[in-house]
């Protein structure tokens, strides 16, 4: 158990809609102002809460340049109207880099030095690329071979994963149609409510004839990647991309994570604070870890991370009542969670990445909105859940909060 | 320089209507795209949705087809959706309107009465039917419109059948005719000949006699369909589609319709008996077989295996036999009238059945030809630009001995043995050919009829040639050796005279010969020229280097001597780049390797639409070494931008590591292999005027050689190292070997600058000098060997 002075509660969790990259609805819409808006519409959540007790904003983001570059975390929090005497830092981690974000701002609530912190996540694919604006690698990794898979594109670890764990094609199709049946019965069912903050996205479109700028706008409220035509046929007739059918290639367009824009941040705060301003916990922030593993199967880390977190949370793997297990990758999460045994039923109810989308630096943070509503619309307070992703160049983590 | 495009102050064209987004209507437009003309597709306004429905699904449908009708996918653009709905305006705006809806002459008289009041009154009005008469088209065209009325007949697909049939009408303006023949030939880069108002015009008429013919005689005299095909195909100078593939190409529909176009409206021919749809054909269309569109016609695949339809049991059998041996050696008979002597006199089945192809449409050519074409240049050329025939029907017989041929067919007339009683005309007999240096022979005026001479035809230079016709003069000598010759046109149209550098070898391939007269060209240029073209009288450009001479120094491990050759190689692409007066490269056809590596060299390239360019260097286990990477690493380095090298050079780099050949000259601009100052022209018989006119304006701006570049970045060790990261994941995806890896790697280290890091200044000596190193690397592995022996052996790349 670590050691700590006093507890972090989450007292506010939403997120944008994902947008689907890069010709989705919100692939104009500039990471830094998307952060903006769900600082803004966290902080909405609170309105007791004086914006200038907040001590800094912590977020994720995994590819940190371009229109995501320049610190966006600090940008984001001007943008949102936060008082500039609040901080910001802009971390990565890849994909966890967004419950990495919560991580760190409850740590500086549990250290004692800071009472309301905020963590979030931001990332638009539609306008920085996986690998950022100029992929650049230098000649060292090829000097020793177990370094050689830092060059290796993340489906190709897939490929390696599905490879060494025996993860077939079918079982993959499986898992991402009920990633999609999940995902599309959550948003019918009003599942992601409480967590999304719609967004109102203004288009600015040329009219060649007339000469004038004509602008409109559409309110974006539910994820655009989940997909009602999605079938195991159709699934099986998409090509495996990564590797060649001499190999065997079984990781395709389908059974992957969607590229995605989106955004979240959560409200973390003292009890001091939430006595102060008589504010309702959602949850307790219990304990994050991260593991490494081999960069060529990077996406079985969440096996080496999960029961990490667990042993410093003091808790059993059945005490989880929910786990958002990110799926980059169907076979690697099929591998993750036949290795652990996980308890399908409770991993990813309401679908995954691979429906959902997955904005990279975002998705932790948006995930942990998902666990925490997820299971108090389950009526489970006092019950665990987890966040846990695995990480390019080969790492897991995870990280666990308790809902109230 | 003449002023060449319109005869006689005829209104050019500029922008164009095409009536009807059907496969022809709609494939016309995207070559008028292709040929950067502004054209509004029409067609009905679509019941719901956008009125523009139709037309904008046909525009979608160009991006999909194959062959590709858009020379790239952009050039859709310049074709604007419209409907007869609420557009009809617009047609004002056209100088040409192309009409190709449906078959139908009512529809046809309705649509062309609609059209008729917003007309421009200088607008042509074209039909492109196949089947129907122009004449009695024009009866229903308003008369005010009807002088500017005739017919045109593109060949499917028509951005690639280079035929283009013009039919004028009683009531057509000769400037009207030569406007569009103009336009077509060098605007749309087509061949051109103008037929008579006969049905099927001249290339369907005789095209599809031969056809049905050769279906005749393959039953009559027992031979197989895939025998046919291999005895009609390239062993008689036709296409390796020969005879029932093309039909299942075409679409069996399609050659039913022009049967019975024939059935019906042909009924005084003395050969109207042959010309109906087998039964078994009509079958294979009743059953949805239409040929390669429907994936089963009277071929069909399963799987890898090649079936063919067996017409007498109505079921696909194994197909892929050959003719027999006895008779391909009859066909390799080098002299025509021998050839033909010895088919006749053969009593091998299918001897005796090619002899009756042959003399039948011969016989029937020699009937027709006063009714259907104003001369028999214009049947051998529709034959052979319609039904890519190497030599036309009139041509071939001449070559066999005309008299002799005349008796022969003669003979069998009276034998009984042809598919007609019908004596031949008394034309035949009196003469010795129909192709002469005056002209050729019409039958209709009984005299020979000398070329076109509209001033659009100045612009060929050596034009297509038929047998008979006075040979070219390719003018006065200015220095020779075994693989090249530097010449001297022998008329200038204007201005100095440019001296043409043209390659005497098997496919234009560079060797050592090809070098020492490419560098003496250019000493020779700078002395005495203005400049210098690079052409030669037929495609290919080139197909690069000339790996056969490699052989001996190979053979005995004389590896110093290849590098002597791989570094003249290089001399002679940086003597073309900075050579004092202009080199300008003229390609057509493929533009492989050092082909290519030339042509980056140049000045400027003139290029024909069809060139298809690219450094494949790969596919035979090396690296460009003509200074190819060099050229890449340097514009690389002009091109990026806040030092990002990589950035431009990555596609480069990908373009020489995957062997990417440009599928058009607009697509090898895109690439990079030609720039965008490079100029692509419509009709390859142009280019060689058009390339000289390069040398005269270059020549006339006061000619600046390029000065060395004394410094520039490269990409370094990180840029290497990137690129090596996309292999690594080729690599271990299973997509590349691990050769290929290693090819690609060297590539990756000749264009990045060798082991330096990112950014540091090198010139082009220091990348010449890692393209010989890393080229002779290769050459020296087993796997390299393997490649340039299996290219040789089988003419198609070996991965290995």
């Amino acid at each position: 158990m670590s050691k700590q002075i006093q507890e972090a509660y989450v007292v506010a969790a939403v997120r944008s809609p994902v947008g689907k990259a890069p010709r989705g609805m919100l692939k104009n819409v500039r990471p830094d102002d998307l952060l903006a808006h769900v600082i803004r519409a966290a902080m909405a959540k609170v309105p007791a809460l004086d914006p200038a007790r907040v001590e800094d904003v912590v977020v994720g983001c995994a590819m940190p340049e371009g229109e995501q570059g320049m610190n966006v975390a600090r940008i984001g929090a001007l943008l949102a109207g936060l008082p500039n005497t609040v901080g910001g830092i802009t971390i990565n981690r890849f994909c966890s880099s967004g419950i990495n974000a919560l991580a760190l701002a409850a740590d500086k609530i549990r250290l004692g030095e800071a009472d309301v912190m905020i963590a979030a996540g931001t990332e638009s694919m539609s306008m920085v690329p996986m690998g950022g604006n100029k992929l650049s690698l230098g000649s060292s990794i090829y000097e020793r071979d177990e370094n050689v898979a830092i060059a290796y594109g993340m489906g190709l670890t897939a490929e390696k994963v599905a490879t060494q764990w025996g993860i077939s094609r079918e079982d993959q199709d499986a898992f991402a149609l009920a990633s999609h049946t999940r995902a599309l019965a959550a948003t019918a069912n009003g599942a992601f409510a409480d967590e999304i903050a719609p967004l109102e996205v203004t288009y600015r479109v040329p009219n060649l004839a007339t000469g004038e700028v004509e602008t409109f706008t559409k309110v974006l409220s539910a994820d655009e990647g989940p997909r009602a035509d999605t079938s195991l046929e159709g699934l099986g007739k998409l090509k495996p991309v990564f590797a060649s059918p001499q190999k065997n290639g079984s990781v395709t367009a389908g059974n992957s994570s969607q590229m995605s824009d989106g955004a979240a941040a959560l409200i973390v705060v003292s009890e001091k604070i939430l006595k102060e301003y008589n504010l309702t916990p959602l949850a307790r922030y219990v304990t994050f870890a991260v593991k490494g593993v081999p960069p060529e199967i990077m996406g079985i880390g969440p096996k080496e991370a999960i029961p990490a977190a667990l042993k410093l949370a003091g808790l059993q793997q059945d005490q989880l009542e929910w786990i958002e297990l990110n799926e980059a990758f169907a076979a690697q999460a099929l591998a993750v969670s036949r290795d652990l045994g996980l308890d399908m039923s409770k991993v990813n109810p309401n679908g995954g990445a691979i429906a959902l989308g997955h904005p990279l630096g975002a998705t932790g943070a948006i995930r942990a909105a998902t666990l925490i509503h997820g299971l108090r619309r389950q009526g489970k307070a006092g019950s665990y859940g987890m966040v846990t992703m695995c990480i390019g160049t080969g790492m897991g983590a995870a990280g666990i909060l308790q809902v109230l | 320089m003449t002023a060449v495009l319109s005869p006689k102050g005829a209104a050019p064209i500029r922008r164009v209507a095409v009536l009807g987004a059907g496969v022809m209507g709609a494939q016309i437009a995207a070559h008028l795209a292709n040929a950067s003309i502004p054209t509004i597709l029409f067609d009905l306004p679509a019941p719901q949705g956008d009125p523009n429905g139709i037309v904008l699904k046909a525009l979608d449908n160009l991006k999909k087809l194959k062959p590709a009708p858009l020379m790239s996918a952009g050039r859709v653009d310049a074709i604007e959706a419209a409907n007869y709905g609420s557009d009809l305006a617009r047609l004002a705006e056209c100088d040409l309107v192309i009409e190709a809806i449906a078959e139908r002459l009512d529809w046809k008289a309705d649509l062309y009465a609609k059209i008729a009041p917003h007309l421009a009154p200088h607008a042509i009005l074209a039909t492109n039917t196949s089947g129907l008469s122009i004449e009695s088209l024009a009866a229903s065209v308003p008369a005010e419109v009807r002088p500017r009325f005739c017919g045109i007949h593109f060949f499917n697909p028509p951005r690639y059948m280079y035929l283009v049939e013009l039919i004028a009408t009683q009531g057509s303006q000769a400037d009207t005719l030569d406007a569009l023949e103009s336009f077509l030939t060098m605007r749309l880069g087509k061949g051109v000949v103008r037929a008579k108002d006969t049905p099927n015009f001249i290339a369907n008429r005789i095209g599809v006699f031969s056809m049905l013919a050769t279906i005749h005689h393959a039953q009559a005299f027992g031979i197989r369909f895939d025998v046919v095909d291999d005895l009609t195909g390239p062993r008689l100078g036709r296409p390796k589609s020969a005879t029932f593939r093309t039909a299942d190409v075409v679409g069996l529909d399609t050659f039913a319709h022009v049967v019975k176009t024939m059935t019906d409206t042909l009924g005084n021919d003395p050969w109207h008996g042959l010309f109906k749809t087998p039964d078994w054909l009509q079958g294979l269309i009743a059953n949805g077989g239409l040929g390669q569109k429907t994936k089963a016609g009277i071929y069909k695949k399963n799987g890898k295996e090649l079936l063919m339809l067996d017409p007498s049991a109505g079921e696909y059998i194994p197909a892929g036999q050959k003719a027999s041996d006895a008779v391909k050696a009859l066909l390799k008979i080098e002299d025509p009238a021998a050839r033909l002597a010895a088919l006749r006199a053969s009593e091998l089945p299918e001897a005796q059945f090619l002899w009756a192809c042959l003399r039948d449409v011969w016989h029937y050519i020699a009937v027709q030809l006063a009714d259907i074409a104003d001369n028999a240049r214009d049947v051998d050329f529709a034959i052979r630009w319609g039904f890519g025939w190497q030599q036309g029907p009139f041509e071939m017989w001449q070559a066999a001995g005309w008299q002799a041929v005349a008796a022969a067919i003669a003979a069998d007339i009276s034998a009984g043995k042809t598919l007609s009683a019908t004596p031949l005309p008394a034309w035949v007999m009196q003469r010795e050919g129909v192709h002469a240096a005056g002209g050729s022979y019409s039958a209709a005026e009984n005299t020979l009829q000398a070329r076109s001479n509209l001033p659009v035809y100045q612009r060929q230079l050596y034009p297509p040639r038929l047998l008979g016709e006075a040979a070219p003069d390719y003018g006065q000598t200015l220095y020779e050796n075994d693989s090249v010759r530097m010449w001297l046109p022998p008329t200038a149209t204007g201005g100095q005279d440019v001296p043409v550098l043209s390659f005497k070898t098997k496919a234009h391939c560079i060797g050592a010969g090809v070098l020492a007269g490419v560098q003496e060209a250019i000493k020779l240029a700078e002395q005495y020229h203005p400049g210098l073209v690079i052409w030669h009288p037929e495609a290919p450009f080139s197909v690069g280097a000339d790996l056969l001479s490699m052989g001996p120094a190979f053979m005995t491990g004389d590896f110093a001597a290849i590098e002597h050759m791989v570094a003249e190689f290089q001399a002679t692409s940086q003597a073309i780049k900075y050579a004092k007066v202009p080199v300008v490269g003229a390609a057509q056809g493929y533009a492989f390797g050092g082909g290519c590596e030339f042509l980056m060299h140049c000045a400027r390239v003139v290029a024909h639409v069809e060139t298809y360019i690219g450094l494949v260097e790969v596919g035979v286990g090396l690296l460009p070494a003509g200074g190819g990477c060099k050229e890449f690493a340097q514009r690389a380095a002009k091109l990026a931008r806040n030092g990002n090298i990589l950035e431009t050079l990555k596609d480069f780099y990908l373009a020489m590591a995957t062997a990417k050949v440009g599928t058009s000259a607009e697509e090898g601009q895109q690439i990079g292999y030609l720039r965008e100052s490079d100029i692509v022209v419509m009709n390859a018989n142009e280019l060689l005027y058009v390339a000289q006119a390069q040398v005269r304006a270059l020549a006339a701006s006061g000619y600046r050689a390029p000065l060395p570049p004394k410094a520039f970045p490269v990409a370094g060790r990180s840029g290497a190292a990137t690129i090596r990261g996309q292999l690594v994941n080729m690599l271990e995806g299973g997509f590349i070997s691990k050769y290929d890896f290693h090819i690609g790697m060297q590539i990756a280290e000749v264009v990045t600058g060798g082991d330096v890091e990112a950014g540091t200044l090198v010139n082009e000596d220091w990348i010449l000098k890692l393209e010989r190193e890393r080229f002779m690397g290769l050459l020296k592995k087993g796997k390299t060997q393997e490649r340039i022996m299996h290219m040789i052996e089988f003419n198609k790349p070996l991965r290995n």
